[in-house]
């Protein structure tokens, strides 16, 4: 018979990894979504997110500063995610993907160095995680997770709130679809890509702030983090934030269920999982119409 | 006298050739390791290049190569020739599958798709450890013909007899079928090519010569770790055949050269060698998008794909 304490822990192991993976791959959907680059860096920022965070945790004690982390990691790699756009990406957009994905991938190579100048090539962890534990049966559940699912559900709603009920949100969806028809109605289109880079990374930082203290900060942790986005989004369908969120939860539950029961397969699993949602469904769950032309 | 993609082969391979005798050792190792990402990224370009299909999963045929040489040489005691073999078959069955499925999507989709399947690869690399040696994957590799001066003319033949077998291709009419797909796949399709069956066929060329070229690779190293399958090096394979230039047959060959040299230099200069790879990548991509060979090849009047 199984514990229940047991499987009480494995579902918040398996919601925390979701929910880490949703903020990733949501930013990464939505930067794809509206400016049609796939952002092959977006991995990195996850990464410097999780590196800032390990730097407030470690100067400043106390529950306190993993908020202020969170915070310090969304805004910083912001910025970055501004500074590429407006530096390196902007000059690219429309070009042929290959120029695009490659011109990401030396983003990476320069990023996952920068890492190891600032922080040094080893394994970055915390020994303890803020704010306590509950205890179900003989197994511990960190509040800290409770609290990275709730942030997870809160990005999940308030992006959804965005893109439905504002002002701004139709303004950014109108520059993907309609630029030309957008410009003429007085909405800077250069602005919204913009904020929508900002957004997406600012995601991808908190989801790395999230992750760092649990499951430490590496150089690489970003590509290996940017193919399960992938997977995610073509399980889920490409642009969609319902998508992303389904995707994730699959990722996340399939990798969980996985390292229990067959541990072999943990990571094999989810790209099979993906074969097969491809094969019954080419869009993925939740995209809906034709994909793209050929 | 405009440029030939067969005179370019020529005077490229002649310079190869000679190149050992002016290079020591650790140099003619380098050029091997060159000519290999050279041809795999020749390999790749069929896919990019001629059928305008964007793989990132290139590693996964570069390392399935590698891995099975490793596997038959190493733990099942097979000769080289009968190694390599199997590894061209085992290829073969991977570039099928893969092909049927991530071609059921094109452009940055299929990029995605290619990308996710190498690492369904790299993920059985790194768990299957009684076959793969898991992270540390498989030492002790014998190297055919022992010495490196020898082994580094092995590889110069195989490469040139696939190069050569792929510049054929390409100038057949299949070859032509691949390019009206490349440069309209609709009306490829209306007037009566399989687009489907030919994409495939293109895939698993262009992934068998990538494995080719993986297979030698082993025994240079006389190892095979899982970096051999990771997503960054498909992304390197990528760069090589934009650096060298895509549009003309040989770019691709002189761009796994370039790379080759360019990291080891970048390794030689600073501890940060990524971070200067990266920038002089980013650079390369937005200066030179036609690539170095590309350049030349126009200036020289010769005619681009």
């Amino acid at each position: 018979m199984v514990d229940a304490g047991f499987l009480v822990a494995q579902l918040v192991n398996a919601l925390f990894y979701s929910s880490i993976l949703f903020m990733i791959a949501s930013g990464l959907s939505l930067i794809f979504g509206i400016t049609r680059i796939l952002n092959l860096a977006h991995g990195a920022f996850y990464m410097l997110g999780a590196y800032i965070m390990y730097t407030v945790m470690t100067a400043l004690p106390g529950g306190a500063s993993a908020v202020l982390g969170i915070l310090a990691a969304g805004a910083i790699v912001a910025v970055i995610g501004l500074l590429v756009e407006a530096g390196l990406l902007r000059r690219v957009y429309g070009k042929p993907e290959e120029v695009q994905l490659l011109l990401t991938f030396a983003l990476i190579l320069v990023l996952d160095d920068l890492a190891k100048m600032i922080w040094g090539p080893e394994y970055k962890s915390l020994t303890t995680l803020p704010w306590g534990s509950l205890s179900v049966g003989d197994y511990t559940i960190p509040v800290y997770h409770l609290a990275a699912i709730a942030v997870a559900l809160a990005s999940a709603v308030g992006l959804w709130l965005l893109f439905s009920r504002t002002t701004l949100g139709k303004k950014i969806r109108a520059s993907a679809s309609y630029p030309e028809v957008a410009e003429a109605l007085g909405v800077d289109t250069r602005r919204m890509f913009m904020a929508t880079f900002m957004l997406g990374s600012a995601l991808a930082g908190a989801s790395g702030a999230l992750a760092g203290p649990v499951l430490t900060a590496y150089p690489g942790m970003g590509t290996e983090a940017i193919v399960l986005s992938f997977a995610i989004i073509v399980i889920g369908g490409m642009g969609s934030i319902l998508g992303a969120l389904a995707g994730a939860l699959i990722v996340g539950f399939t990798r969980t269920v996985m390292a229990v029961v067959y541990p072999v397969l943990e990571v094999a699993l989810i790209y099979i999982v993906m074969a097969i949602v491809l094969l019954v469904k080419p869009t993925g769950l939740f995209g809906g119409r034709e994909v793209e032309r050929r | 006298m405009k440029p030939s993609d067969y005179w370019a082969l020529v005077l490229v391979f002649a310079l190869l050739a000679v190149a050992p005798a002016l290079a020591g050792p650790f140099y003619t190792r380098l050029l091997a390791t060159g000519i290999l990402y050279g041809t795999a990224a020749v390999g790749f370009n069929v896919l990019f290049g001629y059928t305008g299909l964007l793989s990132f999963g290139h590693a996964m045929f570069w390392g399935a190569g590698a891995y099975t040489v490793a596997i038959g040489m190493v733990k099942m005691g097979l000769s080289f020739p009968a190694s390599l073999a199997l590894s061209l078959l085992v290829v073969g069955v991977i570039a099928l599958v893969t092909g049927f499925l991530s071609l059921r999507h094109t452009r940055i989709y299929f990029a995605m798709l290619t990308l996710a399947f190498g690492q369904l690869l790299y993920a059985i690399a790194l768990k299957w450890r009684s076959m793969t040696g898991a992270d540390e994957g498989i030492y002790g590799v014998p190297r055919p013909l022992g010495d490196v001066v020898l082994y580094y003319y092995l590889i110069l033949g195989v490469s040139l007899v696939v190069l050569l077998a792929l510049l054929r291709i390409l100038k057949s009419p299949l070859g032509l079928a691949f390019r009206s797909i490349r440069d309209n796949p609709f009306r490829a399709e209306v007037v009566g090519y399989p687009v489907n069956r030919l994409r495939l066929l293109s895939y698993t060329i262009s992934g068998l010569a990538t494995g080719v070229a993986g297979s030698l690779y082993a025994p240079l190293q006389t190892s095979v770790n899982p970096e051999a399958l990771y997503w960054t090096f498909s992304a390197a394979i990528v760069f090589m055949a934009i650096l060298g230039g895509s549009r003309v047959f040989i770019g691709p060959f002189i761009g796994g050269l370039l790379y080759v040299f360019i990291q080891d230099t970048a390794m030689g200069v600073t501890e940060y060698w990524l971070l200067a790879t990266g920038v002089t990548l980013g650079a390369l991509i937005l200066l030179l998008p036609e690539g170095i060979v590309g350049y030349i090849w126009r200036r020289l009047g010769g005619r681009l794909e």
